[in-house]
């Protein structure tokens, strides 16, 4: 084995631990946390927006168009580098959870709101014809419903996701994109480094892939077609 | 046990309704019937507000409601309105996903805080009732129209209302399937429940019924014991709708 080839495996077996470790302890916690609180960001959104209510539909409204006409990166310059002139100073961590959260909740929004709509309108009404409130028959018969509408979509977000936990790397969070940079700036091996990483994030989606499948089949379960 | 006073309802600038009056008492079987378009859906759900009614007055098992255009009905009443009717739709609207027993207990433990095993023990006497009782554990998408049909009554039968509300509970149903659910009906107004039924089914409606509503143009037109309406009209607008079901 010639000296290049010798070296690239050092390099690969000395980061692989690093990597992966920044990325159990960084960027899939980042993800499911922001996922979690964007939820339920989301499902409020949605509810803001379906409420018929004028100032609370508006608000929504706002807020989705800001979010999704912005870029990600730039939100989260804006959260890091941007808040503390107002006195707001967070360290990475935190910054990076509200930005992902912000942006989750405004893209599931849709996504929960159109998955509310695509129940019957005949299911409120029976739900409503049996004494039920308009949040019984939310909980009990609707978001059931609409959640084997809305789990294959949510859970693209959530892979998508795991790859933009990427861009906490710009505003100094130590996930695994930014282990990787920082292994690249004393080993000069970019492509190594780089592909490792893309290799990670690869198992990580191609994992939560699988988990996509299973829930879709048990959401799915005792409806017909 | 209903009484319904100059009752209207407007969809936008349309009226649809112009002005109901009707009296249903404990017990009867009233059966509604007109042609298509002329309000008897919209009727029916003003009697439980799925639609507020525009304006007019609504009793109902002593529940006193006035209705004033633009001003909403009180959450509260409305609710309270609501669990002293049941309805049965059209299209059944059973909840998919869930069991004809899940079905059943739901609205008893979400709403009247009965406790499981109460609520599953009515079901299942429920279920018997309109024979579906080897059919509990099946979800809807596994049962025939006419079955779910049964199970729909069943699930209104479930919360112990004192009216039953039906819309064309037998339209969507294969011909052969209608009269599983027509014999259900007919066991209820025999026990004496309280019930208005829209319906095409005139047959059903001649043996059924204690009295016969004709409602065209959002009116009543005429009313009156079944024998007397499909044998001696008044109205040349009720004889040319019964004549022409019969052609
Ligand atoms: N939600 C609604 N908005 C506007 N128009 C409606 C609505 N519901 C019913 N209508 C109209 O009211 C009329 C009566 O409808 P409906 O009560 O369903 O009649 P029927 O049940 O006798 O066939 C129809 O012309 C229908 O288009
Ligand atoms: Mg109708």
């Amino acid at each position: 084995m010639d000296d290049r080839s010798q070296r690239i495996l050092e390099i690969l077996s000395s980061s692989f631990w690093p990597l992966l470790k920044a990325g159990i302890e960084f960027t899939v916690p980042l993800a499911i946390l922001s996922f979690v609180l964007g939820l339920a960001v989301a499902l409020l959104t949605a509810l803001a927006r379906l409420s018929g209510n004028r100032v609370l539909s508006g608000i929504a409204r706002f807020y989705v168009w800001i979010i999704r006409g912005t870029p990600l990166l730039v939100q989260l310059f804006i959260i890091f580098y941007g808040l503390p002139s107002f006195g707001v100073t967070l360290a990475a961590f935190p910054s990076a959870v509200i930005g992902f959260t912000l942006s989750v909740g405004a893209y599931g929004s849709e996504i929960i709101r159109a998955s509310i709509q695509s129940v019957p309108r005949g299911q409120w009404e029976a739900a409503y014809s049996i004494g039920m409130t308009y949040r019984q028959a939310l909980r009990r018969i609707v978001i059931p419903q609409a959640t084997r509408v809305a789990v294959p979509p949510l859970a693209n977000s959530f892979i998508s996701l795991v790859k933009d936990t990427s861009l906490a790397a710009a505003i100094t969070m130590t996930e695994m994109f930014r282990v990787a940079q920082q292994i690249t700036a004393t080993t000069y091996e970019p492509l190594v480094l780089y592909s490792e990483a893309a290799v990670i994030y690869l198992v990580f989606s191609t994992v939560l892939s699988w988990l996509q499948g299973w829930l879709e089949v048990r959401f799915s379960r005792h409806v017909a077609k | 046990m209903i009484q319904i006073r100059n009752l209207h309802k407007s969809f936008d600038q349309l009226e649809i309704l112009k002005g109901i009056d009707l009296d249903v008492q404990s017990g009867e079987t009233v059966v509604i019937i007109g042609p298509s378009g002329s309000g008897k859906t919209t009727f029916l759900r003003c009697l439980n507000l799925l639609e507020t009614p525009t304006s007019g007055a609504l009793t109902l098992a002593d529940r006193h409601l006035q209705f004033t255009p633009g001003r909403p009905v009180a959450k509260n009443e409305m609710l309270a309105l609501r669990r002293e009717t049941g309805m049965v739709f059209q299209n059944y609207n059973l909840f998919p996903h869930k069991t004809a027993l899940e079905n059943l207990m739901e609205g008893q433990i979400t709403v009247l805080g009965r406790s499981k095993s109460e609520a599953r023990e009515k079901a299942l006497r429920l279920l018997d009732k309109v024979g579906l009782a080897d059919r509990a554990d099946m979800y809807p998408h596994q049962l025939s129209g006419g079955q779910q049909q049964r199970v729909g009554i069943a699930r209104a039968m479930a919360m112990d209302p004192k009216v039953l509300l039906f819309d064309e509970p037998t339209s969507a149903l294969d011909p052969e399937l209608v009269g599983e659910v027509l014999k259900v009906m007919k066991e209820l107004a025999q026990e004496g429940m309280t019930m208005v039924i829209v319906t095409h089914e005139m047959k059903f409606a001649q043996d059924v019924a204690d009295r016969v509503v004709f409602i065209d143009g959002g009116v009543i037109v005429e009313q009156g014991p079944p024998a007397e309406i499909f044998g001696a009209a008044k109205h040349e607008r009720t004889r040319q709708f019964l004549n022409k079901l019969s052609l």
